[in-house]
């Protein structure tokens, strides 16, 4: 049986960003603050762990670093830690260096300098899962081969590879590699007599010590080193150049071993794509091509399952009808609740279809196209590009988008962006403008038309508004943008769809809870207090919402509204879809057949005023259209707005000028409009 | 003299955004507010560097990823020239 040996030190190095941080929690169990700024690890943390033999080993987390040429404090703890010059700091016995497998070319490098110190060292190839989905084919034998130390490929997020990485961290340690290149006579010379001095200055590793002399100017000026080896040093002049070209060759050499790109012809593919995606007028015909393309199948495909739905809502309906008698309990549960909750069910497909389009734009690689397009617009009205993503985020919910403006580092440009972000039209809208589209025009092609210019018109209006505010919150700097462009690629089907289902279980979930509540409620305030009367509109304006309806009436009476539509205008600012719900119950209590199967949106063509005109003209719904467009209906986004912003002034001040602006925007389009 | 070679190498080098389209270079320094975040998506020194596009936006591929990049930010990005051999 081996006893307990004596400790070891092993010393964490990498990156910031590498993983190194989660790889040290999930070796040492020691919980810790992992997030995405870096220099998370500016402390020296220290935990242990045991080998599988039962052996203790210290470990510490070293600052993230991008090389041993340090550019801050950071750095230079790392160095020095590494270099033995760090005060009360034992050189550690074994480095394990943590590389981000999905970006290896620029991490070998610093794993070739820590090597040249002289030290063993384990190679933990981290985020390989990410790697693979890249579509990056690595080599971990070619890649131990070449460098000399042990590659463990793993993933510190879900502990896959730890088994071997804990293997390989074990006694007897692994011994340390030579250095894999060789310098010019006059180099080797300089390294010779370099060593020997700092041997006779008992400085730990002295070729390490004499290599670092060299290839660092700011480690030769340490004042950690004795000055004999400092003037040493100094009079051998700078080889920063020439070691560094030598090491870039070697890690050019490694790269060629171990890694395989996806590339070569698809990098040059996307070349030859991205001549057209990104050109500067093509571009956007593209672009704009792509989302019409989208828009209209949307429409094209969907009918089809929303048919399903709706029979299978009127099949249910009548099933469950059957069951019970005339009366308001079956009325609650025919027309309150599934009437309610199917009338926003039926929108599911559409909605997952959209989804559908953004995971296979994002997936494919094209959507960081668009964002590379949208900046030269989003400059333009004192943005940047940064602000592009957020706003798409707000394409499908407001919530995430505003989240997602913590990306943004200027302050002032991240309110303006906050501010403007509920006018890119979200998934919430979508079953209202479903339902009032055909009420303004017929056929797929012309309502694909349609929704397009209803999401063109929201974002203009926000960027507009940028324009107007982003000047007065303050001045705007030169702007910093910087994006990865991925190679275009095959989608992820797994992940667009697994995407999609989060979705639709989420958007079934809102049904099923606040819908569904909601639609009890709205059921309730229809139906009492009960009238004497057995005609449908009278008992309508008896109950409570009949009453509310005359209290809104005159104030969306100049929008062309009736007092129903005015409830339900009200009841949407709980969630926007609540306002189909809302219609659907309000008139299916107008219902004269029992039983009747009409689509919703065939009683609002049908619905008549108190003259007998229709009710929903065209302009009606143009009107209504233009006020979901605009208005912030939705409490959640509020209260995030309040939360990011701090500051409940901007997301009452939002609600508040939100709901105006759409309030005069469809006034303005139903009285111009009445004029010809 | 080699600081007389290394003076008259830092004067060959130009910023990425002067940089010609279609050449590769090798990072010489990255210099600047954004120097860190520059480093982190792979504009490390030593790093090479091949020009796409010019623009208000240039693209450019580093580590086989390529990237836009605004005018503001190529200008903290020192490279030479990379001659093939």
């Amino acid at each position: 049986m081996s006893e307990q040996t004596s400790e070891a030190r092993v010393a964490l190095v990498g990156h910031p960003n590498a993983g190194k941080t989660t790889l040290f929690n999930a070796l040492t169990g020691q919980r810790q603050k992992v997030g995405n700024y870096t220099g998370v690890t500016v402390e020296k943390t220290t935990g242990e762990f045991y080998t599988p033999h039962g052996v203790r080993f210290e470990v510490i987390d070293l600052p993230g670093c991008y090389s041993l040429a340090p550019n801050s404090p950071d750095e230079m703890v790392t160095r020095d830690v590494l270099l033995g010059v760090q005060e009360g700091e034992a050189t550690p016995d074994l480095v394990l260096c943590v590389l981000d497998a999905s970006n290896l070319e620029r991490h070998l490098y610093l794993l070739l300098q820590v090597i040249d110190l002289g030290y063993p060292v384990v190679t933990a190839l981290n985020k390989i899962d990410q790697a693979e989905a890249q579509g990056l084919r690595l080599d971990p034998t070619a890649l131990s081969e070449t460098f000399g130390v042990p590659f463990v490929p793993l993933s510190a997020l879900t502990e896959k590879g730890f088994v071997a990485l804990k293997q390989s961290l074990r006694f007897p340690l692994p011994t340390a590699p030579d250095r894999h290149w060789k310098g010019s006579h006059e180099l080797e010379e300089a390294l010779t007599n370099l060593e020997k001095i700092t041997g006779e200055a008992k400085l730990p590793r002295p070729a390490g010590q004499a290599l670092q002399l060299l290839s660092d100017p700011t480690y030769s000026e340490s004042s950690h080193l004795p000055e004999k080896v400092r003037s040493a040093a100094q009079e051998q002049g700078s080889f920063e150049a020439n070691i560094s070209q030598l090491r870039s060759e070697f890690v050019q050499r490694g790269v060629d071993a171990g890694l395989r790109r996806p590339d070569e012809e698809s990098l040059q593919l996307t070349d030859k794509i991205d001549a057209y995606a990104l050109h500067r007028i093509g571009g956007w015909g593209i672009f704009i091509a792509m989302m019409l393309t989208v828009f209209w199948t949307i429409f094209r495909f969907a009918e089809v399952p929303m048919g399903w739905v709706e029979a299978g809502q009127g099949a249910l309906g009548s099933w469950v009808g059957s069951f019970f008698a005339g009366g308001d309990f079956r009325d609650l549960i025919v027309d309150g609740i599934i009437g309610g909750v199917g009338s926003v069910v039926v929108f599911l497909p559409q909605i997952l279809l959209l989804f559908f389009f953004i995971g296979l734009l994002e997936s494919s690689g094209y959507m960081t196209r668009a964002a590379y397009l949208m900046d030269g617009v989003m400059s333009k009205v004192g943005l940047s590009g940064k602000s592009f993503l957020p706003l798409l985020s707000g394409y499908a919910c407001a919530i995430p988008g505003v989240m997602a403006t913590r990306s943004i580092p200027s302050a002032k440009e991240r309110l303006a962006t906050i501010l403007i972000l509920p006018w890119t039209s979200c998934t919430a809208r979508l079953p209202v403008y479903i339902l009032l589209m055909p009420l303004l025009m017929p056929g797929a092609g012309s309502q694909a038309l349609l929704l397009f210019g209803i999401y063109a018109l929201g974002t203009l209006t926000a960027l507009l508004a940028a324009k107007i505010l982003r000047p007065r919150l303050g001045p705007i700097e030169p702007a910093q943008f910087m994006l990865e462009l991925p190679p275009y690629q095959k989608p992820q089907w797994g992940f667009i769809l697994r995407q999609v289902f989060e979705r639709a279980f989420s958007f079934l979930k809102k049904a099923g809870t606040i819908i569904l509540g909601i639609s009890i409620l709205l059921w309730f305030l229809e139906t009492y207090p009960k009238s004497d009367s057995d005609d449908p509109a009278v008992q309508r304006e008896a109950s409570f919402m009949g009453m509310a309806g005359q209290v809104i009436e005159p104030v969306v009476e100049p929008l062309g509204w009736d007092a129903r539509t005015g409830t339900a205008m009200l009841t949407s600012f709980a969630a926007r879809e609540v306002f189909v719900s809302s219609l659907a119950i309000s008139y299916s209590v107008d219902e004269e057949e029992e039983g009747a199967e009409d689509r919703l949106r065939d009683k609002l063509a049908n619905a008549k005023r108190a003259d007998g005109s229709p009710l929903f003209t065209p302009l009606t719904a143009l009107s209504l259209l233009i006020f979901f467009i605009y208005a912030l209906q939705c409490l959640p986004t509020t209260a995030v707005v309040r939360r990011e912003t701090n500051s409940w002034k901007w997301a009452l001040g939002q609600l508040g000028g939100m709901t105006l602006f759409a309030y005069l925007a469809a006034l303005a389009v139903f009285q111009i409009g009445s004029l010809f | 003299m080699s600081s007389l070679a290394l003076e008259l190498e830092r004067d060959s080098a130009l910023t990425l955004s002067q940089a010609a389209i279609g050449c590769e270079f090798q990072i010489k320094q990255v210099e600047g507010a954004a120097c860190r975040q520059l480093r982190e998506i792979g504009f490390c020194e030593q790093m090479r560097v091949k020009k796409i596009t010019n623009g208000r936006n240039m693209l450019c591929t580093v580590c086989g990823t390529r990237l836009a990049l605004s005018k503001d930010l190529a200008d903290q990005i020192q490279v030479v020239r990379v001659v093939p051999a």
